[in-house]
């Protein structure tokens, strides 16, 4: 689970001006991650223009497109957590996923990541964490349940 | 989202049918025309320019050069000629291409969208065995071919399906498909091809009595089908140009020359598609206009008249009143335009007959724009519908669902193989679930995890989950869930699946729904 979303890759933030703000965050955060080429993040934000990556319960996981595949070089994920709600096509997004995935190896902790933001007292949990390492640990819970 | 409000059985009419059948008909061509578009465009810049009467003429690109000591050896060819003796030429581009490349990519395509990638692998082999057996461009054939073989080739697996022995599948699977589509090319080549080379054949033949007789804007009638199936050549080098020059040495000058070469009715469909188009199709006429009307390569806009098929009765009119303005005009072209571009045609127009040539071409232009655009105008609002990416396939899909699915309602009357497969698939037992997203690594991951927490503690965990990019959507999976504004997407790739939308990937009330369902369906099962 490390290898995919380190625990650096877990970042509590105030607030972002806007959610191409907040996909920019996301990206920067891949790409120093060593796991995409900067191309990625306009990737990201073209994506999105097409449909909305929000997902529901303050959720939103915005990733590149599928002809952006090529600039991924490793599979990773990177979590954003805001204070304040970013305005996301007019839904409140609190938790903010990058993700850059090629094949399956990103597919466990990301439903791992599903399966708490499904459940809202997981969510509230998630949003309520004092720091983030302690966020991080509500995510790993997940893993051992 | 795509709930059609279903017509009361009894209000409905055969026509309606009829008109149900050319949706789906027009949606299935265009989905195997629309991916290929830019090949035809790169086969329409590299004729124009290297053919013999081309802009920049290369007869080693343009594959006409002679090969001699002196030139590019690289490409030189040995072939044995008709005589059965060794001579070296130049292949080029331009013939491989419309006669290999093309229709290879429309059966591929169309072995696609039947049977997934091993479909359009049989369905190329096939295309092959009929394009060799052939002397024409083989484009209908592909379009009939590419998914009927793989049609076949599903069909023969399932003969099998799930009786072989674990461990041999993959075996199996190569050695069926290479046998049953080395079969089925041996066929094509001697039992399908010549069938289409006689089509071909008896349209010339057709061209030829009708202008024997008065009534020659009637020969369009027969003429601009056949073009846009490629048969173009046939019809103007086979029929139209030995008439032709027949007429000229009696009169000097001949309207038949123009009758397939006017570059008219094509400029009219694609500056249609210019204005009132959709999507890749509006993107792309511009470009393609340029190429056929000054270019004179009327191939390319034959797809764009294939993937919207009612458009051809723009081209006939057109095409109609080109030659009746000839006609009135008494205007003539002294030699074949060839290729049929402007500037060939101007070319070629006998000395007194320039008037009546511009206002045939105007006139054709006019009337086949004009009638195009009242088309594209009249399906515009269905192709855009949800298609806010202007995704002209999805729109037309969405339409061929919706229709499809208010035929199921009809279906007694009816009888669309469309309308019963969708009623079919409600009551089809689930066995596996795809979740489907632009790109399948974020959304449809989640909804597919989640959905598949829920079916293990309901106790279905033998039901298959997974998730996928929607453009790897393959149709042999019972059900498939996607965001809402990409069911459209998925219903092109997977059409006899059962799908259902969602607007919240993580927290749909459609999950506990469909556990529901499914539990209810195992009870319904046990009981029976």
């Amino acid at each position: 689970m490390s290898e995919i979303l380190a625990p650096g890759n877990v970042v509590l933030a105030a607030s972002a001006g806007s959610k191409e703000v907040a996909i920019r965050d996301a990206g920067v955060l891949l790409v120093r991650a060593g796991a995409v080429d900067p191309e990625y993040v306009d990737a990201m934000l073209e994506r999105e223009q097409s449909i909305s990556t929000y997902m529901g319960n303050f959720l939103a996981i915005p990733h590149g497109t599928e002809a952006a595949k090529g600039t991924i070089r490793r599979s990773a994920l990177c979590l954003v957590r805001y204070d304040e709600p970013v305005d996301w096509d007019g839904e409140p997004v609190r938790v903010v996923v990058g993700i850059a995935g090629v094949g399956d190896e990103h597919l466990e902790i990301l439903s791992k990541i599903a399966l708490v933001f499904a459940d809202m007292e997981q969510v509230q949990r998630v949003l309520d964490a004092p720091t983030a390492g302690e966020l991080y640990a509500i995510l790993q819970q997940v893993n051992e349940e | 989202m795509s709930a059609t409000t279903a017509p009361a059985a009894g209000t409905t009419t055969r026509a309606k049918a009829i008109q149900v059948r050319l949706q789906r008909f027009g949606a299935f061509a265009s989905s195997l025309i629309m991916p290929n578009l830019p090949a035809f465009l790169a086969w329409g810049i590299i004729t124009t320019l290297f053919i013999k009467v081309g802009w920049t003429p290369n007869g080693i690109l343009g594959g006409w050069g002679e090969v001699t000591a002196d030139t590019w050896q690289g490409a030189a060819t040995r072939i044995v000629d008709a005589d059965g003796e060794f001579v070296t030429r130049y292949w080029g581009l331009v013939d491989p291409m419309i006669i290999y490349l093309l229709p290879l990519l429309i059966a591929n395509t169309g072995g696609r969208v039947v049977y997934g990638a091993r479909g359009a692998v049989v369905a190329c082999v096939v295309a092959m065995g009929m394009i060799t057996g052939s002397t024409i461009p083989m484009f209908l054939g592909a379009m009939i071919i590419g998914p009927l073989s793989a049609w076949v080739m599903k069909k023969v697996d399932s003969l099998w399906a799930g009786k072989i022995r674990p461990g041999f599948e993959m075996l199996v699977d190569m050695f069926s498909a290479g046998i049953v589509s080395a079969a089925m090319a041996i066929g094509a080549f001697f039992g399908f091809a010549p069938i289409i080379t006689n089509v071909s054949n008896w349209l010339g033949d057709l061209v030829n009595s009708l202008a024997d007789t008065g009534l020659l804007p009637i020969m369009s009638i027969v003429v601009e089908p056949a073009k846009v199936l490629f048969l173009n050549n046939a019809i103007g080098n086979g029929a139209l140009v030995p008439l032709g020059a027949q007429q000229v040495a009696e009169h000097g000058k001949t309207l038949l020359y123009l009758v397939e070469a006017n570059p008219g009715p094509g400029l009219g469909i694609l500056m249609a598609y210019t204005l009132f188009g959709v999507g890749m199709a509006k993107s792309s006429a511009p470009g393609a206009a340029i190429i056929q009307f000054f270019g004179g390569i009327h191939e390319v806009y034959f797809p764009f008249v294939l993937m919207k098929p009612a458009l051809i009765l723009a081209a006939i009119a057109g095409g109609a009143t080109g030659v009746a303005t000839m006609a009135a005009t008494g205007a003539g072209l002294r030699a074949p335009a060839a290729p049929g571009s402007i500037f060939a045609v101007f070319t070629a127009t006998a000395q007194d007959s320039y008037f009546g040539v511009i206002l045939t071409v105007l006139l054709s232009f006019a009337v086949t724009f004009l009638i195009s655009a009242v088309i594209l105008r009249a399906s515009r609002k269905r192709d855009l519908a949800k298609g806010e990416s202007g995704d002209l396939q999805a729109a037309i899909a969405q339409t061929e669902a919706n229709k499809g699915k208010s035929s199921s309602a009809l279906g007694a009357l009816a009888g669309a193989a469309g309308g019963e497969a969708a009623a079919a698939a409600t009551a089809k037992p689930i066995h596996s679930i795809v979740f489907a997203c632009d790109a399948g690594m974020g959304s449809s991951a989640m909804g597919a995890s989640i959905l598949r927490d829920k079916l293990k503690k309901a106790g279905h965990g033998d039901i298959t989950v997974v998730n996928r990019a929607v453009a790897n959507l393959d149709d042999d999976v019972d059900l498939v869930i996607t965001h809402n504004e990409l069911t459209d997407r998925a219903k092109v790739h997977a059409p006899s699946a059962r799908h259902i939308s969602v607007e919240n990937f993580l927290s749909s009330p459609v999950y506990d729904q469909l556990v529901a369902e499914i539990k209810a369906a195992d009870a319904e099962r046990a009981r029976a």
